[in-house]
C-alpha cells in the first residue's frame, strides 16, 4: 500500500477510536441502575492484538467485564430489592478517566504519526529539486 | 557482485528495445513490461493508484457532509494520501518533462 506509514498511524487511530466508544459508554452507564433480577451493566474491555498478515493494531473484540454489580443500600429506591439493595454497574470512575486519558493520547500519538510521515514524505519530494 | 556485472555485458544493445514510450506493443510484451516495470507502466499505474484515491477521499467526503462517516481519521487521512500522491505524481511529471526539454533543446 502507498505510504505505509500512514495506514499503519490509521490502524492505530481506528483502535483508539474504539477504546474512546467503549469508555464513553462506561461512564455513560456508571449510575444505571439493574431492575431488581436483571444483570447490571458490565464495563466493555476492549481487545486488541498487533496485526498478522499486515502491520498495524486492530481490535479483536469487546469483552464484558468478569466484575459483578455494586450493591447500594437504598430501600426508598423502586429498583431495589427485597433486602432494600440496588445494583449498580461495577465501574470505577477513576480508572475511566485515566484510561480515557490514555485513549486520547493514543489517539494523539498516531495522529502526529500521519502528519510527520506526511512531512516525511513531502520532504522526499524536495529532493534535487533545489 | 561480479556475477551480476558479468551477467549484464552479454545482453547487450538489444535490452534496451523495451524501452518504447509511444508505439503500441502486443499484449504479450504489455504484460511483460509490466512486469518488469518500464517508465510508460510505471507512469500509467501512478496515475490509476491516483485516480482510485480521490475517488475513495471525495465518497469520504461526501459521507462527512451527510453524516455517513463512522471515523473522521478515515477522510483526513484518504485525503491527506491522494494530495501526496497527487504530488508525487506531479513531481515524476515535472521531471519527464524536464528530461525531455532538455533532449529537445539538444544540439545536432
Amino acid at each position: 500500500m502507498t505510504f505505509d506509514a500512514i495506514g499503519i498511524a490509521g490502524t492505530g487511530l481506528n483502535v483508539h477510536r474504539k477504546w474512546l466508544d467503549a469508555l464513553s459508554d462506561n461512564i455513560a452507564n456508571i449510575n444505571t441502575a439493574a431492575p431488581a433480577g436483571e444483570e447490571a451493566f458490565r464495563e466493555r474491555l476492549v481487545t486488541v492484538q498487533a496485526g498478522t498478515q499486515s502491520p498495524g493494531v486492530y481490535v479483536a473484540g469487546v469483552v464484558e467485564s468478569e466484575a459483578e454489580a455494586r450493591l447500594v443500600y437504598d430501600p426508598e429506591h423502586p429498583y431495589a430489592d427485597e433486602e432494600g439493595y440496588v445494583r449498580y454497574p461495577d465501574v470505577d470512575l477513576g480508572d475511566q478517566m485515566s484510561m480515557l486519558i490514555l485513549a486520547q493520547r493514543g489517539y494523539e500519538a498516531n495522529a502526529a504519526v500521519v502528519d510527520r510521515a506526511k512531512t516525511a514524505y513531502e520532504a522526499a519530494l524536495q529532493i534535487g529539486r533545489g | 557482485m561480479s556475477g551480476s556485472m558479468d551477467a549484464i555485458a552479454p545482453l547487450g544493445a538489444s535490452s534496451l528495445t523495451p524501452l518504447n514510450f509511444e508505439s503500441r506493443v502486443p499484449d504479450a510484451a504489455v504484460a511483460d513490461a509490466a512486469a518488469s516495470g518500464t517508465f510508460a507502466s510505471t507512469l500509467t499505474d501512478a496515475v490509476e493508484n491516483l485516480q482510485e484515491l480521490q475517488s475513495t477521499s471525495n465518497e469520504l467526503a461526501v459521507k462527512a457532509v451527510t453524516g455517513d462517516l463512522q471515523d473522521i481519521h478515515q477522510a483526513t487521512i484518504a485525503a491527506t494520501r491522494a494530495s501526496l500522491t497527487l504530488d508525487l505524481v506531479v513531481a515524476v511529471r515535472d521531471r519527464s518533462v524536464a528530461a525531455f526539454n532538455e533532449i529537445m533543446r539538444m544540439q545536432a
